[in-house]
């Protein structure tokens, strides 16, 4: 029974933890992607850069705080800049999508056409962060680390592996949670939210039925900046805040709208999970595991790993072709696209 | 077209490109000749790139955001053509590569014939699991030690294969065809996708092949690079030594260090020339062919192109592959250039993004409109940095010299070049969105 | 368009009027690309060094060194190419500190440096390919080669009695080679690398990497890895997740700010990096401090030696041409003669100016031996109360 245990306690150290946090920072990260699809109908590629600036604005006023000794320990003084972060990022995606959006919703451009342009505007957003706090790594974090460390856990189970759980980690499933609970409310439960769905659904019907589309887009850039933002401070919060790693996570966001069906906000939370867990879940070498649980002489001589470290950022493009190919409109997609 | 609006459009293609040589010919005065034709060079390559983009975006529509990928295989096969064979690896592991990619070839067409043939249902979903997975397996009781032996032998300086010990030139015409292979099997997968799939389709493949580069050692040595590959102009040492080249400096009146720098790169400029004249005269041609009226039909309207008989998916997989193509052999003259191949550089932003700027700053759908492209945007991309301090320096030559804001902005002066990026990109989309020279 | 070409025309003239009395060194790192973080204080270092030299008005007669610097991207040859053509054929420095990443520097050197015949001294490529390469006695480095690196850790592996290490390493050329060096050096004196994984830098999550590391096992994790990127992260989620107790740190690892980051858990943790029993590093941190900078990070030291031996070449050659200076760079980094430390460059140039021999210790104890590379004598430290101490010199 200990083995058992062990070996669980052991897969929740490496693989469930760590992946259930990731997962959560990338479904949010998701979840803006996919709801700027389903309304502006485009892939919006200034994503990452997006989460990038909104975890600069927090971070900025993190420092502001620990400098006047602001803090609300053991909880990082992040969550209490979090909200300011949010406004200067709604600020910045409302200014942006009037100056440069709108005009192609107007002119009514191809969705080819506004992709392209979300990448003139990741170039620039990726030039603001870097003037700004420049592009070295910036942490922030303080207050407690832990809820409970390896050595804890092992202490208090008496059992030979540990799992630690980090205030972070908790946080950002915790957030995640809360995040993704009020987003629902708000399309399922409040007439705008409604209306938005109804947007997205069929435009001409929406706006027949009196719709106001211009609202429709502005809520839409409000919540996706606020998601953003979230996403791109927790993740800060959780590892570590450098503008080039928010660009690289720009691919893993996108495999998993897509893996979950762009459009589809149900999708994106479990894309988010589907890559983090099968990044993680592929490379990890399974030698321990299984040797907890099978008898000694049985146990494997290798390291039991389906894939080398290696090739872990291409697992979750693998996933995204292989979805495209087998089932375009991802997991949870709508059959008609 | 009449032909007075065709003279003004040529007028205008013309003007263009002579400001675009006048930029070229203000560098070379007040920076340097060989600054000038550096970027020159670099302007010719990237022109042929950007051909390669328009012809998959402007004729056919079609986005390809996995330029890198096929730019890297066009560079791949530079090493592959041009380095000389490593026997000793050969002898250590050549065998086992070669019986572990034979194994995984025969899974992935037992795969395919099983997929096609076995009778439906849960019986060929277990076979083709097992095919896959006992291939697999297969394959790495193969592969893994013989890999592992090629990587031993000499490993600061070979550790691969080596390649065929070829003209380095004709690994233009090979990253091509390898382009255009790879490029085959991609289209055939991923065509079928909407727009916007296949650009993030096309872009994580790229990346997958980027992967497979970087960590397959044995290959082209991985991130461990490989320096030196042979040129096909001769070295600026040599020529400084060489007297009859002393003399012709002597009677230019230069000194022969830098006319032997001016010398080399003028030499690659007329090779590079003359390949973006050929694949731009065919270009043209194609674009004027009954085949170029068709798939600017289908891009404009695919389904009456569709309900007229014509085959759209075949079609659009002629111009992905034939669009790749001008890309590998684009990629395999910039590795020559670069007299190295190095995975790690090839980067979206660079290798994607950028050249996409091109296009459409230059004109989607007008092959002249995309040398021109890739001209000014390869110019100012260059440019940018010293553009950015100066202006950086200009607006905050109120501040006092040791001032924080004016330290901490000049230091950022480098992060102009994105920022430079997006708002010409933004401009002309808003402004130009047919671009500098437009689609006729 | 015109008006900003007449615009940037008229800058271009007027920047190449005011260099009159002025030496001008090129200093070439990617300030954009992977390694941005990094190179922000190696051009400050490589600053500090020539700020010392004009103020002590002790170069050459009172010449000015002044820093044109040139973005390499660390990745993008094409791009650093050309930055190096426009430092060396239009702002016409005397000489480079830089490129930082192997790949480029090799494009560099080659394409631009060699055909102009212009001194470069790399603080941070350690290729080995670069010690072979044909460069005409124009290039040197800082930064030792990895080869010998390997070595050294496993002396220090074995002394201290580990029987089996994870290794885990940056995916570039450094890292692998790095790598390969520890792997054979230590298996070939009996030792056991449980497993040899790659990290790639940027990504910022490594749980998957910690993972295999740590099922594969182990007595202590070798981190092959840069202090502020992918190596940081590793070692974060190691410690987080309780997979290893005790890391050895190779060069790239070491600096103050690891140990701030990772907190208590790295004491215990040790490594080696380049130096002798000198306190250059030390008086360089002080100097950066005042400067406003800090002076711990990767390679920072290096810069700052690069650009300083340039200079005492330079004043030994009595020339600022790279062609006569490229004569006397070892011989200023190499004694005999009078030991030199960050902070004392104007008495360096002074003894020189008198004809006398210096020996440059620097800020990373340079010694540069066959092909104008960093010799090798590496420093043992261990993580000790939140400080890296010395614990013996090899």
């Amino acid at each position: 029974m200990d083995g058992f245990l062990n070996a669980l306690i052991l897969l929740s150290n490496f693989v469930i933890v760590p992946s259930m946090a990731y997962g959560s920072q990338l479904a949010i990260g998701a979840l803006a992607v996919t709801l700027i699809y389903a309304i502006l109908r485009f892939s919006d590629f200034a994503q990452g850069d997006t989460m990038a600036f909104g975890a600069m604005a927090t971070i900025l006023l993190t420092w502001v705080l620990q400098y006047w000794d602001v803090s609300i320990s053991p909880l990082p003084t992040a969550l209490l800049a979090l909200p300011f972060g949010v406004l200067c990022t709604i600020a910045l995606c409302l200014l942006i999508d009037r100056w440069v959006y709108r005009f192609y919703r107007r002119v009514k451009a191809r969705p080819e056409v506004l992709m392209i342009v979300s990448v003139g505007v990741m170039f620039i957003y990726n030039s603001v962060v870097r003037f700004i706090i420049g592009p070295g790594d910036r942490w922030f974090v303080d207050g407690e680390r832990f809820i409970i460390t390896a050595r804890e856990f092992k202490r208090l189970s008496g059992l030979s592996e540990g799992v630690a759980f980090k205030t972070t980690q908790g946080l950002t499933i915790l957030i995640a949670f809360i995040v993704v609970a009020a987003l629902f409310c708000f399309l399922n439960r409040t007439r705008i939210g409604k209306s938005m769905r109804a947007y997205s659904d069929n435009e001409d019907l929406a706006l027949l039925s009196g719709i106001d589309p211009e609202r429709v887009v502005r809520t839409t850039w409000i919540i996706a900046a606020t998601l953003a933002t979230i996403a791109g401070a927790l993740y800060g919060l959780d590892k570590s805040f450098k503008p080039f790693t928010y660009f690289n996570l720009l691919l893993p966001i996108f495999a998993a709208a897509i893996v979950g069906g762009l459009g589809n906000p149900l999708g994106a939370i479990a894309g988010g999970f589907t890559i983090a867990f099968s990044e993680v879940a592929l490379t990890y070498a399974y030698r321990k595991f299984l040797a907890y649980l099978i008898p000694g002489e049985w146990a494997p001589q290798g390291l039991v790993q389906l894939l080398s470290t290696d090739y872990k950022f291409a697992v979750s493009f693998v996933i995204l072709v292989l979805v495209l190919l087998l089932r375009p409109t991802g997991i949870f997609g709508r059959k008609a696209s | 077209m009449k032909p007075s609006s065709r003279r003004r459009e040529n007028m205008r293609v013309i003007s263009m490109f002579a400001a675009m040589l006048a930029a070229l010919v203000v560098v070379g005065v007040f920076q340097s000749w060989s600054l000038a034709l550096a970027i020159l060079n670099l302007c010719l390559i990237s022109a042929v790139m950007a051909l390669g983009v328009n012809i998959q975006w402007g004729y056919a529509g079609l986005i390809n955001f996995g330029i890198l990928g096929f730019a890297a295989l066009g560079g791949v096969t530079a090493v592959l053509v041009s380095v000389a064979p490593v026997p000793a690896a050969w002898g250590a592991g050549g065998g086992g590569v070669i019986v572990a990619l034979m194994i995984s070839l025969a899974t992935i067409l037992a795969a395919v014939f099983a997929a096609r043939r076995a009778p439906a249902g849960v019986p060929r979903k277990l076979l083709l699991a097992f095919i896959i997975i006992g291939g697999y397996f297969l394959t790495r009781a193969f592969f893994f030690p013989a890999v592992e032996a090629i990587e031993a032998v000499d490993p600061t300086k070979a550790g691969f294969l080596g390649g065929l010990g070829l003209p380095i030139l004709l690994s233009w015409v090979a990253g091509g065809l390898l382009a255009a292979a790879v490029a085959w099997v991609i289209g055939k997968i991923a065509l079928g996708l909407r727009a916007d799939y296949l650009a993030i389709a096309t872009l994580g493949i790229s990346e997958i092949i980027i992967a497979v580069l970087k960590n397959e050692d044995w290959l082209a040595r991985g991130v461990k690079n490989v320096s030196g590959l042979p040129r096909p102009v001769p070295y600026e040492v040599d020529l400084q030594q060489a007297l009859w080249f002393q003399d012709w400096a002597a009677g230019m009146n230069v000194s022969p260090v830098e006319f032997s720098s001016i010398f080399v790169k003028l030499c690659y400029a007329g090779l590079f020339a003359i390949v973006l004249l050929v694949v731009l005269w065919l270009t043209e041609r194609a674009l004027h062919s009954p085949w170029g009226r068709m798939m600017r039909a289908i891009r404009d309207n695919e389904l009456a192109a569709a309900a007229m008989g014509k085959d759209v998916t075949g079609r659009h997989l002629q111009v992905f592959v034939l669009g790749s193509a001008v890309v590998g052999l684009a990629g395999a003259m910039l590795t020559t250039l670069d007299g190295q191949f190095t995975p790690a550089s090839y980067q979206p932003l660079r290798f994607t993004f950028i050249i996409w700027v091109m296009v459409i700053v230059g004109g989607s759908g007008n092959n002249r409109g995309a040398v021109l492209g890739g001209f000014v945007i390869w110019f100012f991309w260059v440019e940018a940095e010293p553009i950015g301090l100066w202006l950086t320096d200009l607006l905050t030559s109120g501040l006092a010299e040791d001032s924080g804001l004016r330290r901490h902005l000049m230091e950022s002066a480098a992060h102009m070049r994105l920022m430079t990026m997006g708002v010409i990109l933004l401009l002309v989309l808003r402004f130009n969105p047919r671009g500098l020279i437009p689609e006729r | 368009m015109k008006k900003l070409l007449i615009a940037m025309a008229l800058v271009l003239l007027a920047s190449a009027t005011a260099s009159a009395e002025t030496i001008k060194l090129g200093v070439l790192f990617g300030y954009t690309g992977p390694i941005e973080s990094l190179t922000p204080p190696m051009a400050k270092g490589a600053e500090l060094a020539m700020k010392e030299v004009s103020d002590s008005g002790a170069l050459l007669g009172g010449a000015k060194v002044v820093s044109v610097r040139g973005d390499t991207t660390c990745i993008d040859s094409a791009a650093a190419r050309a930055a190096a053509e426009r430092l060396v054929t239009s702002d016409k420095v005397n000489a480079i500190v830089g490129g930082d990443c192997s790949g480029v520097t090799i494009a560099i050197l080659q394409n631009v440096a060699m055909p102009n015949g212009i001194v470069m001294i790399s603080p941070s490529a350690t290729s080995p390919a670069l010690s072979t390469l044909k460069d005409n006695g124009l290039f040197f480095r800082t930064a030792p080669s990895d080869a010998r690196q390997g070595q050294v850790i496993r002396d220090v592996l074995k002394e201290r009695g580990v029987k089996s290490a994870a290794l885990t390493y940056t995916n570039n050329d450094y890292g692998k080679g790095l790598a390969h060096s520890i792997k054979t050096n230590f298996e070939k004196a009996g030792g056991k690398i449980t497993i040899s994984a790659a990290h790639e830098d940027g990504k910022a999550d490594y749980t998957a990497e910690v993972g295999a590391l740590s099922a594969a096992g182990g007595d202590v994790l070798i981190v092959a890895g840069y202090l502020d990127q992918g190596g940081k992260g590793i070692i974060r989620a190691a410690v987080d997740t309780g997979a290893f107790d005790t890391f050895v740190l190779p060069d790239g690892m070491i600096g103050e700010s690891l140990p701030k980051a990772i907190g208590k858990a790295l004491d215990g943790s040790y490594g080696t990096v380049p130096g002798t029993d000198s306190p250059g590093a030390a008086k360089l941190t002080v100097l950066a401090k005042k400067a406003g900078f800090k002076g711990g990070t990767p390679f920072t030291a290096e810069s700052y030696d690069a650009a300083a031996l340039l200079m005492l070449a330079m004043q030994a050659a009595g020339s600022s041409k790279s062609a006569k200076l490229k004569d006397k760079v070892m011989m200023v980094a190499n004694a005999p003669g009078e030991k030199i430390y960050p902070g004392e460059l104007a008495k360096a140039l002074k003894i020189l100016a008198k004809g006398g021999d210096v020996d440059y210790v620097g800020a990373s104890a340079v010694e540069l031996i066959g092909p104008g590379e960093s010799a090798g004598n590496y420093r043992e430290v261990l993580v000790k109360g939140g400080k890296i101490t010395t614990v013996r010199y090899r």
